[in-house]
């Protein structure tokens, strides 16, 4: 793993609203490059409107989000474009265009970024799907494949372009234990090539296994912000309070 | 119930609309561009609706002829009627009749078909790697429905000809040769020449309104099946009103 170097994207005072649902009300946070953090959070705190927020997809109403030394807020949809080959989102629901095949899907940002003979593509998608343990599936279509399996062919298609970070948007949420295994091994692999990436997930063992910090968003702000060893140990009200929630007992969580 | 909001509303949409179609023109001519989508598209809007258009055209031909010819035959009339019918199928019954088909068929497909990606999170998925909806999905249906729209209408008005010609053969015993040189006599290039403008810009309106229903279709299937409703009404609206206009101009430069 490369060591903890300069901070590469930076959230400072980010405010969202909804009409009168106020989402964000201040949310500083940090990630620096090669660290993996774990975004927790009960259901409806924001935590994938914060990772759209990121990659540009929802604009925030104030504060400002620094990738690179570079405020997105004021890029317009082209530069944006460039932004989001270096921050890809791996989709909560997958979101693979169900009308083209497994190849077609990962090799899409291929198709449409790079001057790629067809032949380096399917290498490339090749070489992702063994890495995402869904060897030689290429010619399937979206709807013949399981949840778990549609979720690693959108881990796929987020990685294929090789982006500085990485963000997962509850990748193991409802999968039995061995596809979340699966998954949570790809992120491993990812990790340690150094990648940097922020995991939303309500499966706190995962995250624990994965995470060197841990960030519990609550009430539009963050509530809490340290290593594993420390949210394990902490006893304030928010972090025990959303133990309760997603029923993490402590000592069953470690592996 | 007409009030202010829905007036302002309605404003609204139209804004989105126009703007849309600005977004449209800007990305089909800057770089990249996607020829092949646009034969895809072709394929599925164009050539699918060969056989309909077919339909169209003979029965609105036969339909036409018949009616005239019998209500002028009580004037003694029954040889204008090639000229009658051939002039307003070449001017307003091809172009404005297959489009309005047209518009139920692939506008509220197109509506469909984004409009699902939509509510699926694919539109954001495109967006998210680096692409524009604009350019991936709304440029090629809109070339496609703009060069498939001309060639259908010139399709119905050939076939309705045709079958003006059945009708005239054997209720009211005019000889081929007559008909056809009335009709060649009458339409003239400049009726030829109007009637595809107009189905130009109507298959441009179909496209335009279909993809941005689609693109803010919400509320799952049940937004889904709104979208393609309010495609169809409204884009046949918007080509009942545009083709008056249209009509009047014509009228004005072209006599
Ligand atoms: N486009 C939108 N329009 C209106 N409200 C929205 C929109 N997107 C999100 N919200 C609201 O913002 C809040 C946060 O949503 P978000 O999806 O980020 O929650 P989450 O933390 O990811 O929850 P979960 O763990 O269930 O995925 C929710 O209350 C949701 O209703
Ligand atoms: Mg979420």
């Amino acid at each position: 793993m490369k060591e903890r170097r300069e901070k590469i994207l930076k959230l400072e005072n980010v405010h969202k609203s909804f009409g009168s649902k106020h989402v964000h009300r201040g949310v500083n946070l940090e990630l620096n490059q090669g660290e993996t953090i774990g975004l927790l959070g009960g259901s409806g705190t924001g935590k994938s409107v914060l990772l759209r927020e990121i990659i540009g997809l929802e604009f925030i109403d104030k504060g400002k989000i620094i990738f690179k030394g570079q405020d997105i807020q004021n890029l317009n949809e082209k530069e944006l474009q460039k932004i989001r080959l270096e921050i890809s989102y791996s989709f909560q629901s997958g979101a693979l265009f169900d009308s083209v095949n497994v190849f077609e899907n990962i090799a899409y940002p291929l198709f449409e970024h790079t001057k790629m003979s067809l032949n380096e593509i399917r290498s490339k998608v090749a070489e992702i799907l063994e890495m995402v343990d869904l060897k030689g599936i290429e010619e399937l279509m979206p709807s013949d494949l399981s949840g778990g399996m549609q979720k690693r062919v959108g881990m796929a298609r987020a990685m294929i372009m090789r982006p500085e970070i990485i963000l997962y948007d509850e990748p193991t949420a409802g999968l039995d234990p061995t596809n979340t295994k699966n998954v949570v091994d790809i992120m491993k692999k990812m990790t340690c090539l150094g990648y940097s990436s922020i995991f939303v997930t309500h499966d706190i063992p995962a995250a624990l296994e994965l995470c060197q910090r841990l960030i519990i968003l609550n009430d539009g702000i963050v509530a809490f912000n340290d290593g594993p060893e420390e949210f394990k140990k902490s006893n304030d009200p928010i972090v025990l309070k959303y133990k309760q929630e997603v029923h993490y007992a402590g000592s069953e969580g470690e592996k | 119930m007409i009030n202010l909001k829905s007036l302002i509303n309605f404003f609204l949409i139209m804004g989105e609309i126009t703007r849309l179609f600005f977004q449209t023109i800007a990305a089909s001519f800057t770089r990249p561009f996607y020829l092949s989508r646009v034969f895809e598209q072709i394929n599925v809007l164009g050539v699918g609706s060969i056989s309909i258009t077919i339909v169209i055209g003979l029965t609105m031909g036969s339909v036409m002829t018949l009616n005239f010819g019998y209500g002028l035959m009580k004037f003694g009339g029954t040889m204008y009627v090639p000229a009658v019918v051939s002039l307003s199928l070449a001017r307003e019954m091809a172009p404005l009749f297959t489009s309005l088909l047209i518009a139920g068929r692939i506008g509220s497909g197109m509506a469909a078909e984004i409009g699902s990606m939509n509510v699926t999170q694919q539109v954001d998925a495109i967006r998210a790697l680096g692409t524009s909806p604009v350019r991936v999905l709304v440029v090629p249906r809109f070339w496609a429905s703009v060069i498939s729209l001309p060639l259908l209408s010139a399709i119905s008005f050939i076939v309705g000809i045709f079958g003006g010609l059945v009708v005239c053969l054997h209720e009211f015993d005019m000889p081929t040769g007559f008909y056809m040189h009335k009709v060649t006599y009458t339409v003239q290039m400049a009726d030829y020449l109007g009637g595809l403008i107009k189905s130009a810009i109507f298959g441009g309106i179909i496209a335009i309104i279909g993809c941005y229903k689609g693109l803010k279709t919400r509320d799952g299937t049940r937004g889904v099946g709104l979208s393609t409703t309010w495609v169809v009404v409204t884009s046949s609206i918007t080509i009942l009103i545009t083709n008056f206009f249209i009509s009047k101009l014509f009228i004005v430069f072209w006599g």
